[in-house]
């Protein structure tokens, strides 16, 4: 069996993805204040996944203020379907590995 | 494997519904453009109303200011209802307003960016139908009680139209739904009309009213969607929220 993407496998990073999976797009607020994360710690979540080509990032200027927006990737979402798939079959294993003992 | 799978969400789906049930029910942006049309349906009312009573006292010269006047409002209003500034407005507000919460766009499909030609068209063509209702009222050949059902009969597949493409969710159809069944009770008899000399509240009460009716419960389930999915979204989480987190998957 494959392993598990561990760059998905965090548990915030997880979160994110699946987020945006569900919508366009989001701003940094909004994921901040969704997941409860600090900003530091949800800026380096958000720097690994645009490194690896899951979210894409998009900086802008609202008036005076910052903006920055994330959008899943292609890559990012075929990425988060196979963990679910992968994390799917591990558990079905588990299950099935039960049942027998 | 480490207790992170344990810390994973159980349906992954619950974090995807939450999130899109909120952002469509985000009504801010439905609110704003309500105002513009309630507007839009005010200052018509009051032009159509001016140049009624100026007919009725045979004042021609305050009868041909009127209805020019009902023509540059004709005209601004399709400004307003086409200019970028407009969309610019309603956005800002939007932002404004959901500052704290953060921006989510709701749809995939770019449907809300720009709406088609034939979309923009329809807008237009409800605008006339309306000026056209206010002046069969002016002139009579149209009673004041009826209004309603005759605006029904455009702003309700207008009003579909628009929360179609702007991706709105559920509840903003409780709108359309609403005023077009007041128009067939109204049109069936039914006691829902007000009496004279309170006619014009038919027309003002279904849209202030409904309008109202259906952005508030938006956006009291837009409440309610924020705190599911940020409790589906932290189950597990706080643990880890502030880990530097390469752990070893296994």
């Amino acid at each position: 069996m494959a392993e598990l993407d561990r760059l998905i496998h965090e548990p915030a990073r997880l979160r994110i993805l699946t987020i945006l999976a569900g919508v366009e797009a989001v701003d940094f607020n909004f994921l901040l204040n969704t997941l409860g994360l600090t900003k530091g710690n949800l800026s380096s979540h958000m720097d690994r996944l645009e490194k690896a080509g899951y979210v894409k990032v998009e900086k802008s200027f609202n008036g005076r203020i910052p903006h920055t927006e994330f959008q899943i990737t292609p890559e990012g979402r075929e990425a988060l379907e196979s963990y679910w798939r992968q994390l799917d079959s591990i558990r079905n294993l588990n299950t099935k590995t039960e049942g027998k003992g | 494997m480490t207790n992170k799978r344990e810390s994973q969400p159980a349906d992954p789906r619950e974090i995807i519904q939450w999130t899109r049930r909120y952002a469509q029910s985000r009504t801010i942006y439905f609110l704003v453009q309500w105002c513009l049309i309630v507007f839009i349906i005010c200052v018509i009312g009051l032009v159509a109303s001016l140049t009624q009573q100026a007919y009725t006292a045979g004042n021609m010269s305050l009868f041909y200011t009127s209805v020019v006047f009902l023509a540059m409002t004709f005209f601004f209003f399709v400004w307003i209802s086409v200019s970028h500034w407009t969309a610019e407005f309603v956005w800002q507000v939007t932002i404004w307003f959901y500052g704290r919460e953060g921006f989510v766009s709701p749809e995939e499909n770019n449907r809300s960016k720009q709406l088609p030609r034939w979309v923009i068209a329809l807008i237009g063509l409800m605008l006339v139908y309306h000026v056209l209702g206010a002046l069969l009222i002016s002139f009579r050949y149209l009673q004041l009680q009826y209004l309603q059902p005759f605006s029904a009969v455009i702003l309700v597949p207008v009003l579909c139209v628009l929360i179609y493409y702007q991706g709105l969710g559920f509840w903003a159809w409780l709108w359309p739904l609403f005023y077009g069944l007041h128009a067939i009770l109204l049109l069936a008899g039914v006691p829902v009309g007000f009496p004279s000399p309170w006619y014009l509240l038919n027309i003002m009460v279904p849209i202030f009213g409904y309008g109202l009716l259906a952005i508030l419960v938006g956006h009291i389930y837009s409440r309610y969607a924020l705190w599911k999915l940020k409790t589906v979204t932290r189950q597990g989480l706080d643990i880890y929220s502030n880990d530097n987190d390469e752990e070893d998957v296994q």
